[in-house]
């Protein structure tokens, strides 16, 4: 079930990565464990014609042959993860320039809660830090901190950005639908750290604009 | 010519380069021109303190070759943060 | 009794022998990898179920912290170091390092500073940030423990260690290989530490810089890394770019273990050997490149972090490389599975899945998900443990018959083996799979249903941490009554196993020859037969000594390096436990009384060091391509440079980032007067002048123009440091230093760093003008001076640069 736009397209991408590394660890893996059964010392085993002695130089073979095959095959399976790569970061780094009212929001981070800023100058400031969204809109998160180094992670929408004192950093992802998730977060930030989690409640879109437009400006 | 004169006559360059260094921005009024030209002076003297002073000049090849290496892959590592700080924000 | 332990004690606290100094090493590490094995334990165990309040969460930062900082500096890389200080030397057909004091230095400044990692424990708090300390956390304002200090100083001390190791190893094994020893003949380990120390040296200096940062920002109140302007960027910067190479730095010596061990066992030659070396060499490269995958999701930007997952997966390729090669090398073999190679076998294994794992993270796009989880906890413990760690058991085991002499258990070897490998999958795998759960926290809650892995994951840690005791029994115990193995119990190849089992003292009776291809001619001598056989008495069957052995291991002993260490150690030591003084900005009263005991015995054995005849036996007939008409002690110094421009690099790289991010930074002339900086240019360019006399005096015999020049030279430097003290004094005056701007802060430390090397020039002048009034250096003797002349042309570049980057621009 899609969860929100990032998770999807994270798992997209993490899925055609998951696949080509089974397949490259399962070749590789038979390809070493057939030699060492197979050439294993026995009883029947031969002595290899070019065992090195101690005084002379081993004469190494391997031809520029297997250099070439595995670096092409490499670059095969590596092109597709960059190209995915780049799509998706695209998607990630081109933020929807208009959203909807109440869809921009600013999370800034301290020693150790959450604090959400909405665009009308709402900060519901609760200790159970929660970030009320609309399912169905594009939201766009505008991330810093007000002390030190932390990131802003939401878990089950696979997408976080640090949180740097000084800069701002821009998120934004699409919930598809409703249901709370936990934030944490995701840098060592003092002794705090575990305990900076907040709630990521996605709502309905009618219900959030009813709770929005009932938020009093501090 | 004698050794010595070559040492004073390095060192008579690389006063007569810091002079100019002073004076240069007197002369380049564009700011990033001026930071260009201005370092570059500076690593000209520095070369050639590397090269006459530091001997490196009269060093066999393979110890020059050692210290330029060096030097080519310092700045290829310092300029990579470079591109990294202000290209494509 | 007290005869015998005295005798012991000199030894090994004097001992300058490589393979002494490689057991010290092997020892120490061993140690560490015990303590930090038991703190990775205890924070298992707090996290084997959600809430558990085992460790309450300030004592499980410091834990993790220190964990990882002790097995990243204080286990793996000398583990790796004690094995290359042992057998390099034996592989090269050298008799021993090149700077002999140097190296016996470098192992104690290693082991107080770990010493000093500890002690950091007990004065408040040890660094509880994550080993890699993220800006602003770790500045002084949020993190005001004494602790801290300590670990900064810990690092630097451990930094300066690995510095004096990297140019006496560059300068060994190219200037001290055996006849004939081209580089092409050397074994894949000589390689791979070859090229560790490559790295070493351009990676590790920038780390100098962070860490002296990082300790006078918390100390004297500068505020690069707790400014807006430079800040947690300007660290993640600096750090990576160390830091991405040091993992590297940690992993290539367990690769080059690999590579002897899996041809010995396969009974062929490395298949593709120049492409495992190439492959190493392209790796090492392009590990200065990819940094910026640490800092994906810091907002740096599409065009950057595109440019990084391009060449951070694109050096997988280099590693597929020398991955199907050590494979291949098992075909048409006679593979046999004892312990070293079971070992080196699992570590490839495990490489194969830490590297693949590495891709993913790779993929700027993925790290948004998977940036700071456990899942990029399991990729490198797959690596640093998986493959460096198991790597570097196989050469425990490789190593030890040769080492002591004695055979270890070959049995419960293969039960070490068998345990391992499984507790390593059990605690390491299922991190794959908690791909959500943030690293570095102390507890989570049921509801985050991470509960049953990580229980599993504690379990496989105990059986992992528990199998580790085989190892150390089985190591002690046939150490002490293990059959002997004699020379070559593996058939191996390299020119280690020539040796007996344990070397002499001397190692070589006669160095042996490299012919043109490759082969080796063992010397003649008494009892020495010609040539090699494929017997175990190769070479030397009495393993006779010249002289006598217990005599012999006296030789070569010098009080000066654990001395000095001992005074560098209590030297921090009062730069850092010195109590708070003002509480905002937070600086530290350094402890007096220590500094000063530690300058007092450094000074006393600076002059012992030098003063002392100690003799390294050069041979004649080396292999020094290409540096066969450069001294020793030049290439040596020019490589040092090599690293103090990456130091000085940082230090003005760093002025840049700040000055470049701060769109306020006042105009050339405004902060500091010119005509300052006018004069100290000229003053300094005079004293090149004048040390550059200094030498042609001295080449020419003329002992008063040397005199004069030297001390004309000592009093421009003087004249240098005293118009900079009059400038900081005004600026100090006129408020200018208190207000902790960028401006001034960058300004001070940069030509403060390098004030202190003209300082330090300053001193060497004095030494050398003492030594020609008494008559020195114009009997052809200047090479010292030469040396001397490098180093201070050096400090005058420098402040080239210096110049106008902070007086004109």
């Amino acid at each position: 079930m899609a969860v929100s736009s990032t998770q999807v397209q994270f798992d997209s991408l993490f899925g055609l990565f998951t696949y080509l590394a089974f397949a490259v660890g399962i070749v590789v893996f038979t390809f070493m464990i057939y030699l060492i059964l197979r050439y294993r010392e026995k009883a029947s085993s031969r002595q290899p014609e070019d065992t090195p002695i101690l005084g002379k130089q081993p004469q190494s073979r391997g031809h520029v042959r297997t250099v070439l095959l595995t670096l092409t095959l490499s670059t095969i399976i590596i092109v597709p993860l960059i190209v995915g790569s780049f799509g998706a970061v695209d998607s990630i780094l081109t933020p929807p320039q208009q959203v909807c009212q109440g869809c921009a929001i600013e999370v800034t981070a301290h020693q150790f809660y959450w604090q959400f800023t909405y665009d009308n100058g709402t900060k519901p400031y609760n200790t159970d830090n929660i970030l009320r969204v609309p399912v169905g809109q594009n939201i766009r998160l505008s991330v810093t901190s007000a002390d030190v180094f932390h990131d802003f992670g939401i878990i089950g929408y696979d997408i976080k950005t640090d949180a740097i004192p000084g800069r701002t950093n821009i998120i934004w992802f699409q919930p598809n639908s409703p249901g709370n998730f936990t934030i944490q977060c995701f840098e060592l930030c003092g002794v705090g750290h575990a305990t900076m989690k907040g709630t990521l409640v996605a709502m309905p879109y009618p219900s959030y604009m009813a709770w929005y437009n009932s938020t009093v400006v501090h | 010519m004698n050794t010595n004169y070559l040492y004073l006559i390095i060192f008579a360059a690389l006063i007569g380069e810091t002079d100019v260094e002073v004076n240069l921005s007197s002369i380049i009024p564009a700011y990033n021109e001026y930071v260009t030209i201005l370092l570059g002076i500076a690593g000209t003297k520095a070369i050639l303190i590397a090269m006459f002073y530091q001997h490196l000049r009269y060093e066999p090849k393979s110890l020059s070759t050692w210290v330029i290496i060096g030097l080519v892959i310092a700045s290829l590592l310092m300029g990579l943060s470079f591109v990294q700080l202000h290209v494509g924000h | 009794m007290a005869e015998q332990l005295r005798a012991t004690a000199k030894r090994w606290l004097y001992t300058t022998n490589h393979k002494d100094v490689g057991i010290l090493y092997l020892i120490t590490s061993l140690f560490l990898f015990a303590a930090a094995g038991v703190l990775a334990l205890t924070m298992r165990t707090q996290l084997s179920a959600p809430g558990n309040t085992l460790l309450a969460a300030d004592v499980y930062n410091q834990f993790v912290t220190v964990h990882g900082l002790l097995m990243i500096f204080w286990v793996l890389s000398p583990l790796a170091f004690g094995f290359a200080n042992f057998i390099i030397p034996l592989q090269i057909g050298a008799r021993d390092l090149a700077f002999p004091r140097l190296n016996a230095m470098s192992f104690w400044f290693f082991l107080f500073s770990g010493v000093m990692m500890i002690l950091s424990f007990f004065f408040g708090a040890a660094p509880d940030l994550g080993w890699t300390l993220y800006s602003p956390q770790t500045a002084a304002l949020f993190t005001p423990t004494i602790g801290f200090n300590l670990g900064a100083g810990a690092l630097i001390l451990m930094t300066v260690s690995i510095t004096m190791s990297s140019i006496n190893f560059l300068v060994t094994m190219l200037k001290m290989r055996a006849p004939g020893l081209k580089l092409r003949f050397m074994p894949a380990f000589s390689w791979a530490i070859l090229i560790t120390i490559f790295m070493m040296l351009y990676a590790f200096p920038s780390f100098l810089a962070a860490v002296v940062l990082l300790y006078v920002d918390r100390a004297f109140g500068t505020v690069y890394f707790s400014s807006i302007q430079g800040g947690s960027l300007l660290w993640d910067n600096v750090f990576w770019f160390f830091g991405h190479p040091e993992v590297y730095i940690v992993l290539f010596p367990a690769l080059g273990i690999i590579a002897d061990i899996i041809p010995t066992f396969a009974r062929r030659p490395l298949h593709g050997a120049k492409y495992v070396i190439g492959s190493m060499v392209v790796v090492a490269m392009l590990s200065f490149a990819v940094w910026g995958h640490h800092m994906f999701v810091t907002g740096i930007g599409i065009v950057s972090t595109k440019l990084y997952t391009v060449t951070t997966i694109a050096i997988s390729l280099p590693f597929d490389v020398m991955i199907i090669s050590l494979i291949e090398t098992l075909g048409m073999a006679k593979l046999r599975l004892k312990a070293p190679a079971l070992f080196a076998l699992g570590a490839v294994a495990n490489f194969i899945v830490g590297g693949i794992t590495g891709v993913f993270l790779a993929s700027v796009a993925l790290d948004y998900s998977l940036r700071g989880t456990y899942f990029v906890v399991a990729h490198f413990h797959y690596l640093m443990v998986g493959a460096s760690i198991i790597g570097l058991i196989g050469g425990l085991y490789y190593w030890f018959p040769k080492i002591t002499g004695r055979m270890y258990n070959e049995k419960l070897a293969k039960v070490h083996f068998v345990v391992s490998m499984i507790g390593f999958q059990i605690l390491y795998f299922p991190m794959f799979l908690l791909l959500d759960m943030p690293r570095r926290v102390v507890t989570y809650t049921p509801d985050q249903g991470w509960g049953l892995l990580n229980l599993l994951a504690t379990l496989g840690g105990f059986i992992f941490g528990g199998a580790q005791l085989l190892l150390f029994y089985n190591l002690y115990r046939s150490s002490r009554v293990g059959p002997p193995s004699g020379p070559n119990p593996w058939e191996a190849w390299t020119l280690e196993w020539a040796l007996p089992s344990p070397p002499p003292p001397h190692d070589f009776d006669v160095i042996p020859t490299f012919l043109a291809d490759g082969s080796i001619r063992f010397g003649t001598g008494p009892g020495l037969p010609n040539g090699a056989s494929q017997s175990n008495e190769i070479g030397y069957p009495n393993g006779h000594a010249i002289g006598n052995s217990a005599s012999l291991h006296l030789e070569g002993l010098s009080p000066w390096p654990v001395l000095m260490a001992f005074a560098a150690f209590i030297f921090f030591l009062g730069l850092t436990i010195g109590k708070p003084a003002n509480p905002q900005p937070v600086s530290y009263q350094p402890f007096w009384p220590l500094i000063v005991d530690g300058v007092i015995l450094g000074v006393i054995s600076l002059f012992g060091y030098s003063r002392e005849k100690f003799t390294v036996h050069e041979d004649t007939q080396v292999e020094s391509w290409p540096f066969r008409q450069v001294p020793n002690m030049k290439l040596g110094i020019w490589t040092f440079l090599g690293a103090e421009v990456i130091f000085f690099g940082v230090l003005i790289g760093s002025y840049f980032f700040v000055r470049t991010n701060d769109a306020a930074w006042p105009a050339a002339g405004t902060l500091f007067d010119i005509r300052n900086g006018f004069a100290m240019t000229l003053v300094l360019l005079t004293s090149s002048l004048t040390a550059i006399m200094a030498l042609a005096s001295a080449r020419a015999g003329n002992r008063s123009g040397l005199i004069t020049s030297l001390a004309g030279t000592l009093v421009l430097g003087a004249a240098f440091l005293y118009i900079k003290a009059g400038e900081w004094f005004s600026l100090g005056g006129s408020g200018v230093f208190q207000n902790y701007s960028l401006p001034a802060t960058s300004y001070f430390i940069t030509t403060g760093t390098h004030g202190v090397h003209v300082f330090a020039g300053m001193c060497m002048t004095v030494y050398l003008l003492a030594n020609a009034i008494k008559g020195k250096y114009v009997n052809g003797d200047h090479t010292t001076l030469e040396h001397f002349g490098l180093y201070w042309h050096f400090v005058d570049i420098v402040w080239v640069f210096l110049f106008p980057l902070f007086y004109l621009i």
